[in-house]
């Protein structure tokens, strides 16, 4: 699904972001990306959704090589992803409904559909009912939770996030994560770069761990974490980290 | 490109004009100033050019010769004429004729004593010329031949009209092209406003994998409809001056009320073709500004 082979990316003012980078992520995996600010998590998601072009090595994600792809192509590699912003990136004039709709309307989607899907992508992000509200009436959460739906809307193979959790307090981003999980159970690939490690340790998953443009581990921390108990107290979770580093 | 999407993108469209109304305006404004300009530039130039055919059509002019020469010297010197390359009709009026036009001014009694020895004129040849332009040439050329009195100047105002078109020409075209150099500016400013004002949506749609041509399709309807508007103005403005403009002209000079063009023969002409220059300026306008947005990608688009 996604397979880097020895990329490096350099920014034209000579920033070496990634250096020398290979990895695969499978379909229906669960990742976390991790490290420093400045580590190049960023960077690699920008190179996953072809925002930047690798500088060196090798590219594949759902069966496209970005390092080929025509420019033409490249608005339907990002319709098989959907991605989720830090800054949640709402336009304001718009409201619910048509924030997650504008996504499928952008790629020509006909107005019968689009309304299917955003009723059944809004209930399932649990935001039923604020269809009409704009999202500066809304919660942190709720608009990150917009955010998400727009990110699914299209029903994207991977669904990409970055730092989903950074503007919002430590209980909205359970719910989020919890969200995520749910759609990763559903068979997409969920990619989240994150600070919060105490979130990657109470869900567990793959965690790749990047510093200074290098993939420093790459490994499984196991939880015996049950999405239905979720909804009490998060502390509840026990963690288990066991160092099954899966090294590429 | 769906069927189903253009009624989406027209949407758009319309909504960056209402969005970006004060923009908007201020470039129909300004177009509508410009295709005026260019268009009365046009319907001018248009109407000199009816105006001296027409007048070309009836121009002719009169060589006068000598009183002394003959009836047969005349036509002899008609032949003269007649060779000569540029002359494409010429026809003898002989000088009992010439009196008879000045009967009615002269009155009965002065015309009967005129008759005879007693007539002042001489025999005359109406000439018409091929190309109006040669006007001068063929004159001196006649001029040369032996027996001419001399040569009317009736066709000067042919003449002047032809120079004075020529000037409206040049002038009119340089005007022209000026005004469409600053509507171009204008349009691709207005348009390059409104993609940066919706430079969020802009980068929201990329990230999604909108095309570019989806992109960019809502801003070019919007630099068309604004063109169309425009032209629509302008020439309901032109044809509303149209009339008036005409009549006036024509208190001043006669033969203008029926050597220029009406308004039922111009009306659909002015329209097509001032609607459809709007639109292409619309078109080349906003195609100028939007390629150069279109190549950024993602968070660049939005300035961070
Ligand atoms: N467009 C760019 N031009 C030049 N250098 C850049 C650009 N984008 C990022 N960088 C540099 O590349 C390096 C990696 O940046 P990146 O944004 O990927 O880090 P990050 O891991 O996402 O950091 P953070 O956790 O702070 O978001 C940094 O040194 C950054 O300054
Ligand atoms: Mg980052």
């Amino acid at each position: 699904m996604i397979h880097l082979e020895n990329v490096s990316k350099v920014y034209p003012n000579g920033t070496e972001a990634l250096k020398n980078i290979s990895l695969d992520i499978k379909q229906g995996e669960f990742v976390f990306i991790v490290g420093p600010s400045g580590a190049g998590k960023s960077t690699f998601l920008k190179l996953l959704i072809r925002e930047e072009k690798a500088t060196f090595g090798k590219i594949i994600v759902n069966g496209r090589d970005l390092m080929k792809i025509r420019k033409r192509k490249i608005p339907y590699l990002r319709r098989t992803m959907g991605i989720v912003f830090q800054d949640f990136r709402l336009i304001d004039k718009m409201n619910i409904y048509d924030n997650v709709a504008f996504a499928m309307r952008a790629i020509g989607t006909p107005e019968k559909a689009v309304k299917k899907r955003v009723k059944y992508v809004l209930k399932l992000v649990g935001l039923n009912g604020t269809e009409k509200r704009r999202p500066n009436e809304i919660s942190g959460g709720e608009q990150q939770r917009v955010s998400l739906a727009r990110a699914l809307v299209n029903n994207p193979e991977i669904l990409i996030a970055d730092e989903p959790t950074g503007n919002i307090d430590p209980e909205r981003s359970f719910e989020i994560m919890k969200m995520l999980v749910e759609i990763n159970k559903r068979g997409t690939t969920v990619i989240i770069v994150t600070h919060e490690h105490d979130l990657v340790k109470k869900f567990g998953g793959r965690i790749i761990r990047i510093a200074d443009g290098e993939i420093t581990h790459d490994e499984f921390i196991h939880t015996k974490y049950q999405p239905d108990k979720l909804s009490d107290s998060p502390e509840n979770t026990e963690t288990d980290n066991s160092e099954e580093a899966e090294n590429i | 490109m769906k069927l189903s999407s253009i009624g989406y993108l027209f949407k758009e469209g319309f909504k960056n004009i209402w969005n970006n109304r004060m923009m908007s305006l201020a470039s129909v404004v300004v177009l509508v100033s410009c295709l005026i300009i260019t268009g009365a530039a046009a319907l001018i130039s248009v109407n000199m050019s009816t105006l001296i055919s027409k007048v070309g059509d009836d121009n002719q002019i009169t060589v006068f010769l000598e009183k002394e020469l003959s009836d047969l010297d005349s036509v002899r010197l008609g032949s003269e004429i007649g060779k000569i390359k540029n002359v494409e009709s010429y026809r003898f009026n002989s000088r009992s004729d010439v009196l008879k036009e000045y009967r009615k001014s002269l009155g009965d009694d002065i015309y009967e004593s005129m008759q005879g020895d007693g007539n002042p004129f001489g025999n005359e040849y109406k000439v018409r010329l091929k190309d109006l332009s040669k006007y001068n040439d063929t004159v001196t050329q006649i001029q040369k031949i032996e027996g001419i009195e001399k040569v009317s100047d009736r066709s000067d105002v042919a003449g002047k009209l032809t120079k004075l078109n020529y000037f409206v020409t040049i002038v009119g075209s340089w005007v022209v092209l000026i005004l469409a150099v600053v509507t171009l500016f204008i349009i691709s400013n207005t348009i390059k406003m409104t993609m940066y004002s919706r430079r969020f949506e802009i980068s929201i749609m990329k990230s999604v994998g909108a095309t570019n041509s989806f992109v960019r399709i809502p801003f070019i309807i919007e630099a068309m409809i604004i063109g169309l508007l425009s032209g629509l103005l302008a020439s309901a403005a032109l044809l509303g001056m149209y009339n008036p403009v005409r009549n006036a002209a024509s208190g001043i000079i006669g033969m203008i009320a029926d050597s220029t063009l009406t308004f039922d023969q111009i009306w659909l002409p002015a329209l097509t073709v001032m609607s459809v220059i709007g639109i292409m300026i619309g078109l080349i306008g906003s195609i100028i500004s939007i390629s150069r947005y279109l190549n950024k990608e993602g968070g660049s688009i939005i300035g961070k």
